[in-house]
């Protein structure tokens, strides 16, 4: 057992940073608001993840044939980490180089990875996620979009709720029912947010400027080609490339700095005397590094090709318990600061923690998961 | 970064296992406060267990590890300080070893024998437990307790070692907590499996799953910090650790009693050999919150 970075994800760790030194604009923070759903981010991660490519930081964990580096699963998450730390300037392109990639090398036609994954491997084009619908949350297998074959492809209708970035981004990975129930009959289309028929309309919520949409899906005509993988096996593509998501970001990075940011006001402000801070702050600290201590875990057993466990879904919930400490620790003590905005990481992580329970989906379904993969206790 | 046990790891803690199976389980008809065995202490001493930290190629992970599977059994040994914190201060292990705030403070296994290391200022004094006065104390907590008849002086004085052993004796404390949490959490997940109440398991109610499942989030954490700690051996990650693993004591011991019902505060069942173990664990060296303004001091300053 060994917790010491190696020299080479140290130097990896290192040529991320002053990749970001040498292109983050000083003025960083108070710009971007380390709002990955803002129009400012959006634009700026289309300049940036071009710069990533060429430095070979975009897609480092892909295979080498399409542009990657092979790098192991630990330069993946010290990526993630890094960006997190910085709000992400990568806005929502994460989500091409983690899993919407990797699903079209996996189960993409040739004309599909012809079309997308150049562009992704650019860093040029931003992707959202249609999952979620107004009666299919936690329980998305009860999804109704439909998507009807027609004579050249297919027609889709329905409503996608929550959508992230969605009227920022280019395409949409979608799931539509295409026959069956339940996770039997899902299928995945990558949709083109121009095309006719589809309306991103901005959801206002306290999250970030276009984190949330409710996006329509009206009579929607799509080519078969537009299809990811065989009609009706939807649900399994997703569970295949999306479980390495169930932990989601590294959002401990943007904590511990914002947290240590918040310590160094309260201390000029003269209020890091009384044990109640001292003890909140450390308390927070302390699950803070939980929550890093059993992503790393997790992580470990992806570089050795261990199939996903149960300790992904405890790791998530230490995530959300630690954000959730850092979100009331930032609220009791510095409200002045977040009254008078005076400082946009303080602010960001305010806003960002306040809900990471229901990002990536709602924790409770994550306590379900440790109660039946973790402890087998049985089925309700 | 590997974050698996080596082959010598795994080795370890299957041979330890092995040696002290017969005191994982409470024996029938046993109604005590705690479970102690003359037999346990010996095999782990004459085994040499206890000095695992100073072999060749070994350190404080592994006596961590020994800790985890020492800790958790039913019957309580002293195991944690003699081979997480005595090698630290080049104290020859071996021997059975009470660790105390002061010289007059009551403390853990100090019932005769062994040594005691005691923070006296800036030093830590030394002391042969086998000619002290003791006077034996009773409290509702699941070990042996007592305290120095005399406290006024004796022992060797190590100058400038107390941070030193505050250090290890919170890597301790989270080893500790980790494995008597995780024991009780186990024996409760049984519990809530075997137990049925209208017409089901009483653990396929979700009320219970997520209560148990937070349980099962904090003790793969205390694990998980402590191993670092020891790993790194870093002082703030010490006090990571044993904030964390104290702040989680109270939850654990609440649930974990709460879903046994009345059984779980009965002598009959084993339930309390580890609850009230953590009611005493969960305030040594202080309280969480003392713990983690300390934390928040090495921290931030």
């Amino acid at each position: 057992m060994d917790w010491s970075w190696s020299e080479e994800h140290r130097a990896f760790r290192q040529k991320i940073r002053d990749v970001l030194k040498k292109h983050l604009p000083a003025d960083w923070e108070s710009k971007s608001k380390l709002d990955t759903s803002s129009a400012y981010m959006s634009r700026f991660s289309r300049e940036f993840c071009p710069i990533l490519a060429r430095e070979g930081l975009l897609i480092p964990h892909w295979p080498k044939e399409y542009g990657g580096g092979d790098v192991d699963a630990y330069h993946h998450w010290i990526l993630g980490e890094e960006m997190f730390a910085v709000g992400d300037p990568r806005s929502y392109q994460y989500m091409n180089v983690n899993w919407v990639g990797p699903a079209i090398l996996r189960y993409g036609t040739e004309a599909q990875k012809h079309a997308h994954i150049g562009r992704i491997a650019a860093g040029t084009h931003i992707w959202c996620q249609g999952f979620s619908e107004p009666s299919a949350g936690s329980d998305l297998a009860s999804l109704t979009t439909r998507a009807e074959r027609t004579a050249d492809g297919y027609v889709i209708d329905g409503m996608k709720i929550w959508t992230s970035g969605a009227s920022l981004a280019d395409y949409c990975f979608m799931l539509a029912r295409t026959g069956g129930t339940r996770h039997e009959g899902i299928s995945v289309f990558l949709v083109p947010m121009d095309t006719h028929g589809v309306r991103a309309k901005p959801i206002p919520n306290l999250m970030g400027e276009f984190s949330l949409h409710e996006t329509v899906f009206d009579r929607v005509a799509v080519p078969e080609s537009a299809r990811l993988g065989d009609e009706d096996q939807g649900w399994s593509i997703v569970r295949q490339v999306m479980h390495n998501e169930r932990i989601g970001q590294p959002r401990y990075t943007l904590s511990m700095r914002a947290l240590d940011r918040a310590v160094a006001r309260l201390k000029d402000k003269g209020r890091f005397g009384g044990q109640s801070v001292r003890a909140d702050a450390g308390r927070a600290h302390a699950a803070l590094s939980a929550a890093q201590s059993l992503a790393l875990k997790v992580i470990d057993g992806r570089v050795k090709g261990h199939p996903p466990d149960a300790l992904t879904s405890v790791a998530r919930y230490a995530l959300v318990a630690a954000d959730r400490q850092v979100a009331d620790f930032l609220g009791a003590y510095l409200s002045d600061d977040l009254m008078a905005a005076a400082d946009p990481l303080i602010s960001a992580a305010y806003r960002r923690t306040g809900s990471t329970g229901i990002a990536a989906g709602a924790a409770e379904i994550q306590l379900n998961l440790v109660a039946r993969d973790h402890l087998q206790l049985p089925k309700g | 970064m590997d974050l698996d046990l080596t082959p010598d790891q795994a080795g370890l803690i299957d041979a330890v296992g092995k040696l002290i199976a017969p005191f994982a389980t409470q024996p029938a008809g046993a109604a005590q406060d705690f479970l102690v065995s003359a037999e346990l202490e010996d095999r782990l001493t004459d085994s040499g267990f206890r000095d695992v930290a100073t072999v060749e190629g070994m350190g404080s992970l592994d006596a961590v590890l020994l800790t985890e599977a020492v800790a958790a059994l039913a019957y309580v040994t002293e195991f944690a300080a003699s081979a997480i914190v005595a090698p630290k201060l080049g104290i020859p292990a071996g021997r059975p070893t009470v660790l105390m705030q002061s010289l007059d403070a009551p403390a853990r296994f100090l019932t005769g024998g062994g040594i005691a290391m005691i923070a006296d200022g800036d030093d830590v004094r030394v002391m042969d437990l086998a000619d002290r006065e003791i006077e034996i104390l009773k409290a509702p907590f699941g070990y042996p307790l007592g305290r120095l008849r005399s406290p006024e002086s004796g022992g060797e004085r190590i100058v400038g070692a107390a941070p030193l052993l505050r250090h290890w004796w919170h890597v301790a404390l989270a080893a500790e907590i980790g494995a008597v949490a995780r024991a009780a959490v186990d024996l409760a997940v049984q519990y809530v499996k075997d137990r049925r109440q209208f017409g089901r398991a009483i653990g396929s109610y979700q009320a219970v799953q997520h209560r148990l499942s937070e349980c099962a989030v904090a003790v793969e954490a205390i694990r998980q910090l402590t191993r670092r700690a020891a790993a790194t051996e870093d002082a703030q990650d010490a006090l990571i650790a044993a904030s964390y693993a104290k702040e989680a004591c109270a939850r654990i011991i609440y649930d974990t009693q709460q879903f046994h019902g009345a059984i779980g505060v009965t002598y009959e069942y084993p339930l309390h050999l580890w609850t009230y173990r953590l009611r005493l664990l969960q305030g040594e060296l202080g309280s969480f919150a003392e713990t983690a303004s300390e934390l928040a001091d090495a921290r931030w300053g």
